[in-house]
C-alpha cells in the first residue's frame, strides 16, 4: 500500500512538472548497417549511456530502406532507432515510414545546420573513395580508375548502385559539373566493360580486405576503412561525400522512443563523436569536433577541407526520384553476368 | 492422459486378449493423437503458417495490395530470373556429379577397410559437419586465393608464373558447394553399401567372375537407386545454397538464395521474391518425390 502511494504521488509529480512524455524504455533497439563504425559507436556511445540512463541497447543488422518497409509491412516495428543512407532517408521519409524525430526532447549539443531534418539526425560524415595497392599502377582520375587496360589487375567494386553508377559515369567521360542527373547508359557502358575484372564486395570491410590478399589491385570502398591501412594507398580525388542518418521508424513503442531520443543528445555530444572518430576516421553532425581530433590525421577525414573540395556530393533527390528505375537497371546487369 | 493411464490401459488390453475379436476402441487412436498434437500444433504454427503467408503474398500486388498473379507472371517472363534459375540448375548438377564422382569411390573404399579404418574415415567426415559452414568456407580463402596455398605451390613448381582464378567464379562456388555437400553423398552411400550381403563377394568369384565384373554386374546395380537417390538429395540441398555463393562468387554467381536476398534486403520487392520463393519450394517438393521413389527402391 506504501508502494502505492508513493507511485501515486511520484505521477501526480510527474504530471505536475508537465511533462507528458511516457517513461524511457528500459531497452533501446537499434539497427545498424554493422562493422567498425558499429563498434566504435558501440563503446563510445551505447556504453557511457546504457552507464548514465540504466537502459540497455540492443543492436541488430541489418538496416537500410528495404528493412524498414518490411518491418512497416508485417507491422512489427521493434526498433526506435535506424541507420539510414541520405537517399533511403529521403525515400522512408516519402512513403511515410518515418516519425518526425523530437528535436525538443533530444536538445541536442550545437549541431551543423544540414545535419538536422524534421524527420533525421545526421550520424556521421563518409566518403567513397578509390583505393589501390602500391604495387599498381597509380589512377589519376576514374576514366584511369576503370581503365583495365592501361591499368591491368581486379577491381574490387560495391555491390550497391549507389556506390559505383556515379564513378562509372565519369569514367565514360561524363563532366564532373553535369554528374547529375545521372545517365545510367554511360555508366552501364562501363560496368559491362569492366565486369570480367570485377570482384563486388557487400560488407564494407572487404574493400580493404581483397587489397591485402592481393585478390584485388584497385578497390571503390568507404574511406573509414580505408585510410589508416599502411599497405594501401588512397585519394580523395573524385571521392563522394556522403551522410548517414538516424531516423525513427514510424510505429515503434512511444517509450522506446522516449529512450532513443536520450541515446540522440549523448550521440550529439563532441566528446563522444570525437572517441568514435579515434576508432574509426568518420566525424559526426557536431561544428566543435575540430581541437578534439587527432591533430597527425586530419588529412584522413572526409569533411576535411582538402578533402571536401576535391570531392562532389551525392545527390539524394536524383537517387529517390529513380529509385526504381536504377534497381531494374541494376538488377538485370548483375543477374545477368 | 498421464503414464499410469497408459499403463492401465494397456493392462486392461492385455486382459481382454484372450476374447476372441479384440476391437481396438477409438480412443487409442485419439491418445496418440494427445501425444503428438503439441508437436502438430507447433509445426503448423511455426513453420507451416509462414509458408502459407509467403504463399499468400506472393499473390498480392505490392502497391496495390490487391490479389493478382503479376508477381509469377513478372517471374516466368524476366530474362533475368530465369538466367539466375537457369545457372542454379547448373551449378547444382555439376556439383551433385562431381559429389557422385567423388563420394561413390570413397564409400566404397571405406567398405574395405577395416573395423577401425572405417571409424577413422567416419570420424574425419563428421568432424567436417561439426565445423561451420561459414569457416569451412572462408578456409578456401586462403587456400585457393591468389597468394593462396594451392596458387603458391603452382609458382614455385613453376607450373604457372601467374595465379589461377579459383575464387570469385563459378569455379570456386562449385569447390566449396562440393566440400560442404560431400558428407551428404558419402554417408548414405557408405550406409547403402555396408547393407549389400557380403557373401555376393566370394559367391561371384566362385563362379567365375573378375573382380571388375562383380563390380559391374552385381555390386554396382544393388547401389544404383541409393546412389540416384543420394544424388537428388545433393541437387536439393544445391538449390538452397546461399553463404558459399556469396562468398566464393564474389558476386558474379548470384544463385536464387542469392537473388531473393537482393530483391528482399536490397529492394523490397517481397512480393516478387515470395513468388520466386514459392516457385523454389514447388521444385524441391517435386524434386523430394522423385527422391522418395528412387529410396523406396533401396
Amino acid at each position: 500500500m506504501r508502494r502505492f502511494s508513493i507511485y501515486l504521488l511520484g505521477s501526480v509529480l510527474t504530471v505536475a512538472a508537465g511533462s507528458a512524455a511516457a517513461e524511457p524504455a528500459k531497452t533501446l533497439r537499434i539497427l545498424t548497417a554493422g562493422g567498425e563504425w558499429t563498434d566504435a559507436v558501440t563503446k563510445c556511445v551505447d556504453a557511457p549511456f546504457t552507464e548514465k540512463y540504466g537502459i540497455k541497447v540492443e543492436l541488430d543488422t541489418p538496416a537500410g530502406y528495404a528493412k524498414l518497409a518490411g518491418l512497416a509491412q508485417s507491422g512489427n516495428v521493434n526498433v526506435a532507432l535506424m541507420d539510414l543512407e541520405t537517399t533511403e532517408l529521403e525515400r522512408a521519409n516519402a512513403a511515410g515510414l518515418l516519425d518526425p524525430i523530437n528535436w525538443d526532447a533530444v536538445k541536442p549539443f550545437d549541431m551543423f545546420p544540414d545535419a538536422k531534418k524534421p524527420y533525421g539526425f545526421a550520424s556521421t560524415y563518409f566518403s567513397t573513395i578509390m583505393a589501390w595497392r602500391p604495387d599498381a599502377k597509380e589512377p589519376k582520375n576514374w576514366q584511369e580508375f576503370f581503365d583495365t587496360v592501361n591499368f591491368p589487375g581486379k577491381r574490387a567494386l560495391p555491390d550497391y548502385p549507389g556506390y559505383v553508377l556515379a564513378f562509372a559515369a565519369l569514367a565514360d567521360g561524363v563532366e564532373p559539373d553535369k554528374l547529375f542527373p545521372l545517365d545510367l547508359d554511360r555508366a552501364f557502358k562501363t560496368l559491362e566493360r569492366v565486369k570480367g575484372d570485377v570482384i563486388w564486395w557487400t560488407a564494407g570491410g572487404q574493400a580493404a580486405q581483397l587489397l591485402q590478399d592481393n585478390e584485388a589491385q584497385y578497390a571503390i570502398g568507404w574511406s573509414g576503412r580505408l585510410v589508416t591501412k599502411d599497405d594501401i594507398k588512397i585519394s580523395f580525388n573524385g571521392g563522394m561525400l556522403d551522410t548517414s542518418w538516424w531516423g525513427a521508424p514510424k510505429g515503434a513503442d512511444p517509450a522506446m522512443q522516449e529512450a532513443a531520443w536520450l541515446y540522440l543528445h549523448e550521440y550529439s555530444d563532441p566528446q563522444k563523436q570525437a572517441c568514435v572518430a579515434n576508432y574509426i576516421s568518420y566525424t559526426g553532425p557536431s561544428p566543435e569536433l575540430d581541437p578534439l581530433l587527432p591533430q597527425d590525421k586530419l588529412s584522413q577525414f572526409p569533411n576535411y577541407k582538402a578533402n571536401r573540395d576535391v570531392q562532389f556530393v551525392t545527390d539524394g533527390k536524383w537517387w529517390y526520384d529513380n529509385a526504381a528505375d536504377v534497381e531494374k537497371r541494376w538488377q538485370e546487369f548483375k543477374l545477368a553476368q | 492422459m498421464t503414464l499410469d493411464a497408459e499403463a492401465a490401459r494397456l493392462t486392461a488390453d492385455k486382459r481382454a486378449l484372450p476374447s476372441a475379436t479384440i476391437r481396438r476402441p477409438h480412443r487409442v487412436v485419439a491418445s496418440g493423437l494427445v501425444w503428438v498434437l503439441p508437436l502438430l500444433v507447433f509445426i503448423g504454427v511455426g513453420f507451416n503458417l509462414p509458408l502459407l503467408m509467403t504463399a499468400a503474398w506472393s499473390l498480392v500486388d505490392q502497391v496495390s495490395g490487391g490479389f493478382t498473379l503479376a508477381n509469377y507472371v513478372d517471374f516466368a517472363t524476366s530474362k533475368i530470373y530465369l538466367t539466375v534459375v537457369l545457372r542454379t540448375g547448373r551449378v547444382a548438377l555439376t556439383v551433385s556429379l562431381i559429389c557422385a564422382l567423388v563420394g561413390y569411390p570413397l564409400a566404397y573404399w571405406m567398405t574395405g577397410l577395416s573395423r577401425r579404418g572405417q571409424m577413422f574415415a567416419l570420424g574425419i567426415i563428421v568432424t567436417s559437419f561439426w565445423v561451420s559452414i561459414l569457416v569451412r568456407t572462408y578456409a578456401w580463402i586462403v587456400v585457393l586465393g591468389n597468394a593462396g596455398i594451392v596458387n603458391r605451390t603452382l609458382q614455385a613448381v613453376g607450373l604457372t608464373d601467374k595465379p589461377i582464378p579459383f575464387l570469385y567464379n563459378e569455379v570456386g562456388v562449385t569447390i566449396g558447394m562440393v566440400n560442404v555437400l560431400l558428407p551428404f553423398m558419402l554417408l548414405p552411400l557408405y550406409a547403402a553399401m555396408l547393407q549389400i550381403d557380403p557373401r555376393l563377394r566370394p559367391m561371384a568369384y566362385t563362379l567365375g567372375a573378375s573382380s571388375g565384373q562383380f563390380f559391374r554386374r552385381i555390386f554396382f546395380p544393388l547401389t544404383l537407386p541409393a546412389l540416384a537417390a543420394t544424388f537428388v538429395l545433393v541437387f536439393i540441398l544445391s538449390l538452397g545454397f546461399y553463404i558459399t555463393p556469396a562468398i566464393l562468387g564474389g558476386g558474379k554467381v548470384p544463385l536464387i538464395a542469392n537473388m531473393l536476398d537482393i530483391l528482399i534486403n536490397q529492394f523490397p520487392r517481397w512480393n516478387l521474391a515470395a513468388a520466386i520463393s514459392i516457385v523454389l519450394l514447388v521444385l524441391t517438393l517435386a524434386l523430394y518425390a522423385v527422391y522418395q521413389l528412387l529410396r523406396r527402391k533401396t
